[in-house]
């Protein structure tokens, strides 16, 4: 049945993989987040030229599954002459979803404002930048945190897809230990309750911002 | 020599195309019914007076939330024979799409459980309704409308997700794409177009909740 000497001895192996995993996470965020905001604010301008492809960007990014993007870009962008390491593809790819969803929290956060917050900074005489800095993003951002931190958590999650390209990370580390040593259900179990322990305080946290902001706070 | 788009493989094999997305709209839309009475039980259960109940929830959705479904996949499809459950590729792929995308209703439903007003409740008991009877009558359909925006967007999910579902061979679209590129390496236009398919169930999918959600929303 359960072999839990196969655990530890693999441990240290899987261990070096969650080193990938938390490396490609970050970047994803890092990335995504830039592209995010910049992606949300072109879709709230005025400029059609901005607007229009930012929010066909968006759509696709946004409504198809990741790993399609990361198939697109690893096997479909070689054709086009753009030939991408495992890990640069999957970062690419899990980037500019990250940076869809962050467009739609952006978008969604400013969208909520008061309209006179916009009027107020205007007849206050800013400019576009001064009145983004100064009045919207101080009060857009707190309505951004909740779920953004919602989507790190998905995105952390996500680069498990990384493996299906063969890029190295806590996935693809158990599935090398299973292809040694057969024993998937111990691995698998394992590879979960890592995800777990890196997933769970974040969407604890997000919850109890959640509910935080729900009160008023 | 420069890359020739060469859309013609589309067309060729586009039979094989469908056949895949109908699979991704069968699974997708049987794990979107199921979800749905697996959500209303954990919410019914992550509300419950008893704690037991109530701690048996919050695990159910806890470990389903904060774990990657391709590791749920493969602890069902790969882990489980290790203890004597063997299961096939399609059965596997709808437990793990139905478990995970019930682990978010529950939260999603909970949510619309909590947001029916106290009155109601008071008020369908001084008719003189059985608890059943409140919940069935008077909650679950308040609650259900309450929900729908945000089940909507697990649903979205759902269908992106169930492209998870071939990396254990089952035949739906993105295992056909997959297939089919490492028969003809036509990669570019094979994932265009695959993502093409996707766009547009998902575009349905989006409208057909907005169109429902209109129609059950109060008149104002």
């Amino acid at each position: 049945m359960f072999d839990f000497g196969v655990i530890a001895k693999n441990l240290p192996y899987l261990l070096s993989g969650v080193q990938f995993t938390i490396a490609l996470a970050s970047l994803v965020i890092i990335l995504g987040t830039f592209l995010g905001i910049i992606l949300g604010l072109s879709k709230l301008s005025d400029n059609p030229l901005m607007r229009y492809p930012a929010s066909l960007i968006v759509e696709i990014t946004r409504d198809t599954p990741i790993i399609m993007q990361m198939f697109f870009i690893f096997f479909g962008l070689p054709a086009l002459g753009i030939r991408l390491q495992t890990f640069p593809a999957a970062a690419l790819a899990m980037s500019l979803f990250a940076a869809g969803n962050t467009a739609e929290i952006v978008r969604g956060a400013i969208d909520s404002l008061p309209r006179g917050q916009f009027d107020a900074a205007k007849s206050l005489g800013m400019n576009y930048f001064q009145m983004m800095i100064y009045v919207i993003i101080p009060q857009a951002l707190r309505r951004m945190i909740p779920p953004a931190m919602g989507l790190f958590t998905t995105l952390i999650k996500d680069t498990s897809l990384a493996a299906i390209i063969g890029a190295f990370e806590l996935t693809r580390a158990g599935q090398e230990v299973i292809e040694r040593t057969f024993r998937s259900l111990e691995i698998y179990l394992v590879v979960a309750a890592i995800y777990f322990i890196i997933c769970y305080p974040l969407s604890y946290y997000t919850r109890k911002m959640e509910k935080q902001r729900a009160m008023g706070f | 020599m420069a890359y020739q788009l060469d859309f013609s493989v589309i067309i060729k094999h586009l039979p094989l195309f469908l056949k895949g997305v109908f699979l991704t709209v069968e699974i997708s839309f049987l794990a979107i019914i199921l979800g749905l009475p697996i959500g209303i039980l954990g919410a019914v259960a992550r509300t419950s007076k008893f704690k037991i109940f109530n701690l048996l929830g919050a695990i159910y959705v806890e470990v389903f939330r904060n774990t990657p479904l391709l590791i749920q996949i493969f602890i069902i499809f790969f882990g489980l024979p290790g203890i004597g459950i063997k299961l096939s590729p399609y059965v596997s792929g709808l437990t793990a799409l139905v478990l995970y995308v019930g682990a978010y209703n529950t939260e999603v439903i909970r949510a619309g459980l909590e947001a029916v007003p106290r009155g109601q409740v008071e008020a369908a008991k001084s008719l003189g309704l059985t608890g059943v009877q409140t919940f069935l009558y008077i909650i679950i359909p308040q609650a259900f409308r309450i929900s729908l925006p945000a089940l909507g967007n697990n649903w979205v999910s759902l269908v992106k997700n169930s492209s998870l579902v071939s990396v254990i061979g089952m035949v739906e679209l993105t295992w056909v794409a997959f297939d089919l590129n490492a028969l003809t390496f036509r990669s570019f236009e094979l994932f265009g177009a695959a993502t093409i398919f996707y766009l547009i169930l998902i575009l349905i999918l989006i409208n057909i909740q907005a169109y429902v959600e209109k129609r059950i929303s109060y008149k104002t």
